[in-house]
């Protein structure tokens, strides 16, 4: 039956290519961690009392969660205003969100280097303001790397938000205010909950993006904003790739452990439960 | 990150990003330095004629173009072998290349230590043909069975001339004297690049005729005094210059060839060569290359004298050949680690004591930045 | 098998019991205590609506009665949908004053109107169970969760719907959504219930089911119900009363009978139920009745209004009132002549497609049972109306 086979033969490409461009290096990788030069899980054993990989994993981690807080606490009301504006108003403001999309993210951090420094344009601002004596230290601290980083990731959190907003219909909020609901308790009972999907895949997005970064820590960040991404990066210049192999295996299993909590948290379970009855 | 990978990060950061480090300094540095009046080559020995073609890996950006300039196009207009050069050189390519046997570069540039350190994991690169080599020219110290260094250059201390009234900071020593030159500072860190020990050492008194073996106790302890002053351990050599550009800091370690580009970009900073570090760039052939004749040929053709001077003019790197010199005027040769009255101030890198020490030192150096 | 087609009457067992506590606020009072509620009235003084100059309501007065069961009646784009939301306070007039129980709501936000509404898609939260959904309302009003629970239980039976208390709408059938629609309207208690073609997406039989329960919860419940629709059988079913709207304005408001039987202009008589329309011209009047020359047969019809001798006007007589002439006329009926173009059987009735000699095209019901004889096409033959029966549009 040829409409039997289509669907399958539609999603044969991207299954070869996500085979052969994903799942293979995974899996070399898996086993370079495990199998070079010979087999050992040794590697695995001294990720458990190596301080550098767990401070330097705890350091990921709070930097990921500070970017994703924040992301969140400044895209959502942007996902609100795109969400509710007239076509024309949204668009522009959708190409303001965009807009990084369009810079490198290196071109990005160095601007950052440039607004951050010491005699950078906040420092100016504040120095001719008079709020402050002499300048402050942004640059090449963990504020600085997680200014950038939201800066660099705040679209993937509002464009998520922003579509399932619009998906919001809209005879709901009359009727909850119709029910008696105020303006603000039609957004924490009706919107909020209804938005929990955009918000699950604002997070993970943005989370696991964060746990990946290089280029901004490193060319922002003070000296002990080591990320996993670096130690990785360090570690394949060693040439130590069963190592490298290892943290990265480990990097991985993070993002899958995050994606399964997050999975099974109440609110998000219900949604999803929801969504496919 | 995902728009750009970490690999054409390092490149370009070491590279293509210098004029953007400095803001737009590389553009007034090319504009400044009208053209030079480069040497001409006219013949070349006929052991370096051939055919075919020969595939060589660099840096990409403005240091490959200047490599094309200097060296690619005179060696295939004189050898008759076709050169075709292609950016993005880097270690680990190399190694995934030799693992499976299908070896796209027949030389490629890398850094003297990263040879060493894959020699140390197999045999990864042919041996150098030194029959075809000037060798009566070439230092010993720029010799090595499986490289032939092609690029001289010094990670050495730059200051901002504004900060210090009419101190001039002079070797390591002063680097770590806060109270007489104070204000943030930016060293070497650990990432694709490596810490340099020597620095803290020879800041704690080591004359730099002993330093070797290094003393890694000794070092950590003399970073211990300095730590607190240093806003950023660079892994980069585009930050520390940046850093300077934007006085974040006012003392620096930096890559020589960067320098040139701030200050024709007009930032009060210079170059400190005393006890600066010398290093090198080299030429090698991975294992089983098939165009390996070619390649040999060509990397003497580039270690020879002209050749050697026309890169040195066209980037403020140095040379191998000591008879390039000849080629060179005072003021080329004024910025330039190879030029005799500057390289006499450096200290030669030691290559084969980080090779057997790295792993240890990066470790060490870990869990000291993360304490 | 949808519950609510076992129709069952219950009262309001929690809202008629006196031992209930009473809340702190007057709406909470009112939702959990007392007797049956006395229904608002509501009262829309020449409001009007423009959507970038465009009339969507252009001068709508209306006075609907406490208790009373109004339908908005109009085809799409006449404006009574606007004029709903106006009352629900979702859409503000440009002019015009809306008030309920005599005092103006304009300044209120919908949330402070205490109106009860039933949307036209039901609009229940997806997010919420139907107990919560219905719910919903009561937590608005600050209302503690046992009585809240009691409430919704007690909201849920009226509906039939016991036992789906943790079902989510995606859960229930479209029957189903609208009763849990229906229950969360009337669990607070509203003096106004609104609803905006709340059974449109229904099938005919569950439409009609749920029009009778609708129309009890009305007799049950005492409050005023204000009800848009454009279905014409819908509004003459259910209502007290029913203001027809024609593009923007209301055209005629009277009972359905008066509506039916008496239909203002040609509009109104075209939309609820068929009409046969007539060309005539005026010849006199006799008492109470006009005589009338139509295409040189006299024939006479209620004078609701006065026209003058000469002037042309349109009879407008419903196709059941019309009867084949058997020789049992009486006087007081007319006669005209006609050829029979078509019948159709449909069920109840036969329809027949007759054309006058001028030309005029006439339908005539014929009961099913009726005894009298079948007509074939082509067949002559005299039709018959009582003179009461047509009115001039």
């Amino acid at each position: 039956m040829p409409s039997r086979v289509t669907p399958i033969l539609l999603v044969v490409p991207l299954t070869l290519y996500m085979l052969a461009f994903y799942a293979l290096p995974v899996a070399s990788m898996l086993l370079r961690s495990i199998a070079d030069p010979s087999w050992t899980v040794e590697n695995y054993l001294r990720l458990a009392h190596d301080s550098v990989f767990l401070a330097v994993s705890w350091n990921t981690l709070r930097t990921a969660l500070v970017v994703t807080l924040g992301t969140l606490l400044l895209g959502y009301p942007v996902a609100l205003a795109l969400s509710r504006l007239r076509h024309g108003a949204a668009a522009v403001v959708l190409a303001i969100v965009l807009l990084p999309f369009w810079t490198s993210v290196l071109v990005r951090s160095y601007a950052w280097m440039v607004l951050l420094g010491r005699r950078g344009l906040i420092n100016e601002l504040l120095l001719s303001a008079g709020l402050i004596d002499s300048p402050l230290r942004l640059l090449n601290t963990p504020l600085a790397v997680h200014v950038a980083m939201i800066h660099i990731l705040l679209p993937y959190m509002i464009l998520p938000i922003a579509s399932v907003l619009r998906q919001i219909d809209r005879a709901l909020l009359r009727a909850a205010a119709g029910l008696g609901a105020s303006p603000r308790r039609v957004f924490s009972q009706v919107v909020l909950p209804l938005s929990v999907p955009g918000v699950v895949a604002g997070i993970l997005l943005v989370f696991v993006l964060s746990l990946g970064f290089y280029i901004t820590p490193a060319l922002v960040g003070g000296p002990r904003d080591l990320m996993l991404s670096m130690l990785i990066a360090q570690q394949v210049d060693l040439l130590n790739w069963p190592y490298a192999a290892c943290l990265s295996v480990a990097l991985l299993a993070m993002t899958l452990l995050l994606i399964l909590v997050l999975q099974r948290l109440p609110a998000v379970r219900a949604v999803l439960r929801a969504a496919t009855q | 990150m995902t728009s750009l990978d970490r690999r054409s990060f390092v490149g370009l950061a070491a590279w293509a990003t210098a004029g953007m480090a400095a803001r737009g300094g590389t553009r007034a540095l090319a504009q400044s330095a009208s053209p030079p009046k480069l040497p001409e080559i006219t013949s070349i020995p006929d052991k370096l004629k051939g055919s075919g073609a020969v595939r060589i890996a660099g840096y990409g950006g403005t240091a490959q173009d200047a490599e094309r300039t200097a060296y690619f196009q005179p060696f295939e207009k004189l050898s008759g072998i076709k050169t075709i050069d292609v950016p993005g050189a880097d270690l680990n390519k190399v190694k995934a290349m030799v693992d499976t046997g299908n070896i796209e570069w027949d030389v490629v540039q890398l850094g003297r230590s990263s040879v060493k350190n894959l020699m140390k994991k197999g045999d990864y690169f042919e041996k150098i043909d030194y029959e075809l080599v000037d060798v009566d020219n070439i230092d010993p110290l720029y010799r090595y069975d499986y490289a032939l260094d092609m690029l001289v250059w010094s990670e050495v201390m730059a200051y901002r001339t504004d900060a210090f009234k009419s101190a001039v900071p002079v070797g390591w020593a002063d680097f770590w004297d806060t109270r007489k030159f104070p204000g943030d500072r930016t060293l070497t860190g650990a990432g694709p690049v490596t810490p340099e020990l020597e620095f803290a050492l020879m800041a704690a008194g080591v004359p730099a005729d002993k330093l070797y073996p290094l003393d890694i106790d000794k070092a950590f302890a003399s970073y211990d005094k300095i730590k607190a002053s240093v806003v950023k351990w660079w892994e980069t050599g585009a930050v520390p210059v940046q850093m300077l550009s934007d006085r974040e800091v006012v003392l620096a370690s930096v890559w020589n060839g960067r320098m040139a580009a701030i200050q024709a970009a007009g930032v009060p900073a210079a170059i400190s060569w005393q006890q600066g570090l010398l290093k090198r760039d080299c030429w090698a052939v991975p294992k089983n290359s098939p165009n390996k004749a070619n390649a040999m040929k060509f990397i003497a053709f580039s270690t020879m004298a002209v050749p050697q001077a026309r890169l040195s003019m066209l980037i403020p790197y140095g040379f191998v050949n000591g008879k390039s010199a000849e080629y060179l005027s005072e003021h080329q040769l004024g910025i330039l680690p190879s030029a005799p009255a500057i390289k006499s101030q450096l200290v030669p890198y030691n290559y084969d004591w980080w090779v057997d020490n790295r792993d240890v030192v990066v470790g060490r150096w870990n869990k000291w930045i993360l304490a | 098998m949808d519950p609510g087609l076992n129709l069952r009457l219950s009262s309001w067992p929690a809202l008629r019991r006196p031992s209930v506590v009473a809340p702190v606020s007057g709406d909470a009072r009112r939702a959990v205590g007392g007797d049956k509620t006395r229904g608002a009235s509501v009262a829309l003084c020449g409001i009007e609506k423009h959507y970038d100059s465009v009339g969507a309501v252009r001068g709508v007065s209306l006075d609907v009665r406490s208790g009373e069961f109004l339908t908005l009646l109009g085809p799409s784009g006449s404006g009574k949908t606007t004029t709903l939301m106006m009352i629900a306070g979702f859409e503000t007039p440009n002019a015009g004053d809306i008030a309920i129980d005599g005092s103006s709501v304009l300044a209120l936000p919908p949330y402070k109107r205490n109106i009860g509404m039933v949307f036209q898609n039901y609009a229940l939260f997806p997010h919420l169970t139907a107990a919560d959904n219905i719910g919903f309302p009561l937590k608005q009003r600050g209302i503690d969760r046992a009585t809240r629970t009691r409430l919704v239980a007690a909201s849920l039976e009226r509906v039939h719907l016991s036992g789906y208390e943790r079902r989510y709408p995606r859960q229930l059938s479209g029957g189903q959504q609208q009763r849990v629609a229906l229950a969360r309207a009337i669990v607070f208690h509203p003096r106004l219930l609104l609803m905006d073609e709340p059974l449109g997406a229904l099938d005919k039989q569950l439409r009609e089911n749920l029009q009778l329960e609708m129309r009890r919860l009305h007799a049950d419940l005492g409050i005023t119900f204000i009800y848009v629709t454009h279905d014409q059988e819908e509004a003459l079913t259910m209502s007290d009363r029913v203001a027809v709207m024609n593009e923007g304005v209301v055209v005629q408001v009277g009972t359905p009978e008066d509506l039916y039987d008496r239909p203002c202009n040609r509009f109104v008589a075209a939309f609820i139920g068929e009409s046969n329309f007539l060309s005539a011209v005026v010849r006199g009047i006799e008492r109470n009745m006009l005589i009338l020359d139509c295409a040189g047969t006299t024939i006479r019809a209620m004078a609701l209004q006065t026209p003058t001798a000469g002037e042309g006007v349109t009879l407008a007589i419903r196709p059941e009132r019309l009867r084949f002439a058997d020789g049992t006329a009486s006087m007081a009926e007319n006669r005209i002549a006609i050829t029979v173009t078509d019948m159709v059987f449909a069920g109840d009735c036969c329809r027949y497609l007759c054309h006058t000699d001028s030309g005029a095209s006439l339908v005539l019901k014929q009961p099913s049972g009726s005894t009298g004889r079948r007509r074939h096409p082509g067949e002559r033959a005299d039709i018959l109306w009582p003179a009461g029966d047509a009115v001039i549009v």
